[in-house]
């Protein structure tokens, strides 16, 4: 990385009482990168983003971004970024069109010379209904529609797609692609691995207020095993004893001896040799998911005894 | 499944969540006829100071119209209720509406009664039980404020039919709560009209006291003072309050059954598809978002202030010499200050709407979706202080204007300049508007002090006077060091302290704020 971060956080701390919502958290977002960020209800994603926002203050630690300290030049900031949240709230008695409006002028945007209209249409708003009569995927196409109008340096996206129906999901891929296309930094907080795993260049997996994993997708699968099944026309081969093999079982069935482990990648030769040898008939082998990713990254802890 | 079932269970879960409301409201107005009841033996020692304080209170229309007439000058339970039986009984309504409103309009609109409706609840089960729910409140009111009378020493039958009075009009404003809940089409709408109806017939009973009685009678705030319940009461007219109630609450039920969840009998307009350019940042928002409101507390406190202002002078039908002339002068001024007094705190709740209007758009998220934009803090928070201060500012002119123009009217003799004896309660009114800032600043969940500062300050100084508390302590309320003009003459170290005083809170209040965490 030559260009300085978007973001950069190190060691952030944020305590609320005595719960320790982050808890020594790192994050660097490079220019122009969808960078996902994943973690399990209450792992301190929202806290995170909202410290970016300057809206909650920080313990320790330092967090920069586009530059500058969030907290202090907070207004100066949000002129180059758009956020949505994952739940929004409108005003009951404001319609959508004025609030998409609002939203964009407050952010020193003029709607009038944005791609409001395009963006109204492609997410199929309503914008003459009040805000209390939104459900709640509505209210997040405004929020959504407001901030994919302009063109931000930083889009600060929190769960942005809950309540969308799958025809909207596919809008919003199409949005995040075209900004990350005119130069936008994006940081998408999710629970859809999915989406994440379409969209981000990087992910960072946090759980309890610490980052687990943080990567590119290859990277991450580097460190993780493949999922092997073979099926052998010879005897099976006893694959246990061989180093960064695991959970190695022999089925026998009228098909053939079929044998399926999990194997870390520097293991990936010894196995083939050894099921070379048994004389191999079929074979695949799946990376991991970014499903199993996450998984096994708040597996590991949990298996460790507290 | 019928379509009550689970009322009981939701009258459980409606009295819980009002368990810290209810018994703090209930215990002001207890309080304060306790504090009335106690007091009166003290302040009238014999019959005859008794009568002497009833008659100058009948002869008296403003205070006719605030209070209600006092009908058997003699009776010593009529005499100390007299805040209580009319104005007070208006609070108490207020607070069953509220009850109502919240447990139907505010929880439709906030989800809850789908979370509700999905589980084994019949349809109705939610309007019933916040119906059964304000009765219960309404019936535990009614037997202490009884007993409250009877244990301060005042005459048990008169007692019991205060108590019942009082629930009858608590019978009525749940009606009225339940019917509004229907028809309007949205909570916030509902409460503006609960609202407005109440204060309509408020004035109607004002102007029924003062002037034709026959109005009085088409209000129940009239009833409560035709019941006499002091002195041989009119049982019969319990029925009244009952009847209307249950006229009120079946309509309610059958409009129940012909609206969607969610949305009154009026359908919601639909709005501008385009923002307007004008509305383009925090003070612009703030303003749209209460212009209404602001247009509904200007009418209304016109209104008032004309009808005071006009009720004043007609004291000159009773005394006729110049002696008196000059008297009346004085009085006519104490008179107009003393309603001031009482508009005054009541503008200060304009404040509190604007400012509690901020505490729900940082806990909802709102104030998240502006503050994310080139929106600082002290811009977002200093549109709400602005609208809040400089609203009370206007309200209370507008009010000064209104009494002037009906003390005009009524030919009044000079009284000075009642814009400026309106105007001169604006710094402690800003005063208590700043406390509850600062409580916002500090804690977001301090926002409900917002209301209660202004009654605290109001009970405090009604109850300590009534006591006759030494002066230190009456002069903790910021009410208390306002010049009561017009009778006494401008103070500008009263006005101006003040003034610093509440400027001492709002940079408190504005330092705390730029630095907690939001939402």
């Amino acid at each position: 990385m030559t260009d300085p971060a978007v973001i950069e956080i190190s060691g952030l701390v944020k305590t609320f009482g005595a719960f320790r919502a982050l808890d020594g958290l790192d994050l660097a977002v490079a220019p122009g990168e969808v960078h996902g960020f994943l973690g399990p209800n209450g792992a301190g994603k929202s806290t995170t983003i909202r410290i970016l926002l300057g809206l909650l203050r920080k313990d320790a630690g330092t967090v920069r971004l586009l530059g500058g300290d969030p907290w202090t030049d907070a207004a100066a900031l949000h002129r180059r970024l758009a956020y949505v949240p994952g739940d929004v709230s409108l005003w009951p008695n404001l319609s959508g069109g004025e609030i998409v409006d609002l939203l964009i002028r407050m952010r020193g945007a003029d709607p009038r010379t944005s791609r409001r209209d395009e963006m109204v249409e492609r997410f199929g708003l309503d914008t003459t209904k009040k805000g209390r009569a939104y459900s709640k995927g509505n209210r997040q196409k405004v929020a959504l529609v407001a901030a994919f109008a302009t063109d931000p340096e930083l889009l600060l996206l929190d769960e942005p797609t809950s309540g969308l129906d799958p025809l909207m999901e596919k809008e919003f891929n199409d949005c995040v692609a075209e900004h990350t296309g005119r130069g936008s930094t994006v940081l998408l907080s999710s629970h859809i691995l999915s989406e994440v795993e379409r969209l981000a260049d990087r992910v960072t997996i946090i759980r309890e207020g610490r980052v687990v994993e943080t990567g590119t997708l290859r990277d991450l699968r580097h460190l993780h095993r493949s999922k092997v099944v073979a099926m052998v026309s010879g005897p099976a081969p006893d694959l246990s004893p061989l180093p960064g093999v695991y959970d190695a079982a022999v089925v026998t069935g009228d098909g053939g001896t079929q044998v399926t482990c999990s194997v870390e990648p520097e293991a990936l030769g010894e196995v083939l040799k050894a099921l070379g040898d048994a004389g191999i008939e079929s074979l695949t082998s799946t990376p991991p998911s970014l499903e199993e990713l996450f998984l096994d990254a708040y597996r590991g802890e949990q298996d460790v005894p507290r | 499944m019928s379509t009550l079932t689970g009322t009981g269970l939701l009258v459980r879960l409606d009295l819980r969540r009002d368990r810290i409301l209810a018994p703090v409201w209930i215990a002001v107005l207890l309080m304060m006829t306790i504090a009335s009841a106690a007091a009166t033996p003290s302040l009238y020692k014999t019959q005859a100071e008794l009568v002497r304080a009833a008659d100058a209170i009948n002869s008296s229309p403003a205070i006719v119209a605030l209070y209600g007439p006092i009908l058997d000058p003699t009776s010593k339970g009529e005499v100390a209720m007299t805040k209580m039986t009319v104005l007070y009984a208006l609070f108490a309504a207020v607070f069953f509406v509220v009850v109502v409103r919240r447990h139907t309009r505010v929880e439709e609109e906030s989800g809850r009664t789908e979370l509700v409706g999905g589980t084994a609840v019949g349809r109705d089960a939610p309007l019933a039980a916040a119906i059964l729910s304000a009765l219960v409140w309404a019936v535990v009111l009614a037997v202490l404020v009884a007993l409250g009378n009877i244990a301060s020493g005042l005459d048990s039958v008169g007692s019991i039919a205060f108590g019942l009075m009082w629930l009858g009009v608590a019978l009525v404003a749940i009606g009225i709560g339940a019917v509004t809940a229907q028809v309007a089409a949205s909570a916030r709408t509902c409460a503006s009209w609960a609202a407005a109806i109440l204060g309509l017939l408020y004035v109607l009973r004002a102007a029924g006291d003062t002037g034709p009685t026959w109005l009085s009678w088409c209000s129940p705030f009239g009833w409560n003072t035709q019941l006499r319940a002091w002195s041989g009461p009119r049982w019969w007219l319990l029925l009244a309050y009952v009847a209307v109630a249950a006229a009120l609450v079946a309509a309610a039920i059958v409009l129940r059954a012909r609206r969607d969840l969610g949305s009154g009998l009026i359908a919601a307009r639909p709005g501008p598809a385009y923002g307007s350019a004008r509305l383009d940042g925090a003070l612009a928002l703030v303003v749209k978002l209460h212009a209404t409101p602001l247009v509904l507390w200007t009418l209304a406190l016109a209104v008032m202030g004309v009808l005071f202002g006009a009720i004043t002078p007609t004291l000159n039908d009773f005394l006729d010499t110049v002696a008196a002339q000059q008297m009346l002068d004085k009085l006519g001024g104490a008179l107009i200050a003393a309603i001031l007094s009482v508009i005054a705190i009541l503008i200060g709740y304009f404040a509190s709407t604007v400012f509690s209007h901020a505490s729900r758009d940082e806990a909802e998220g709102r104030a998240e979706l502006v503050l994310a934009t080139a929106t600082s803090r002290t811009r977002w928070a200093g549109a709400y202080a602005a609208l809040g201060l400089a609203g009370v500012v206007w309200l209370l002119a507008v009010t000064g204007v209104g009494l002037w123009i009906g003390y005009a009217v009524a030919d009044g003799p000079g009284i000075g300049n009642l814009v400026v004896a309106a105007l001169a309660w604006a710094p402690a009114v800003w005063v208590v508007a700043a406390l509850g800032l600062l409580s916002l600043a500090l804690r977001p969940s301090l926002a409900a002090l917002v209301w209660v500062w202004p009654a605290i300050f109001f009970v405090f100084t009604t109850v300590a006077e009534l006591f006759e508390a030494p002066g230190w302590l009456l002069g903790i309320s910021p009410y208390r060091h306002v010049p009561q003009l017009p009778a006494d003459s401008w103070s500008w170290p009263a006005e101006l302290g003040l003034t610093a005083v509440a400027a001492v809170v709002l940079v408190a209040a504005w330092w705390r704020f730029q630095r907690r965490d939001l939402g």
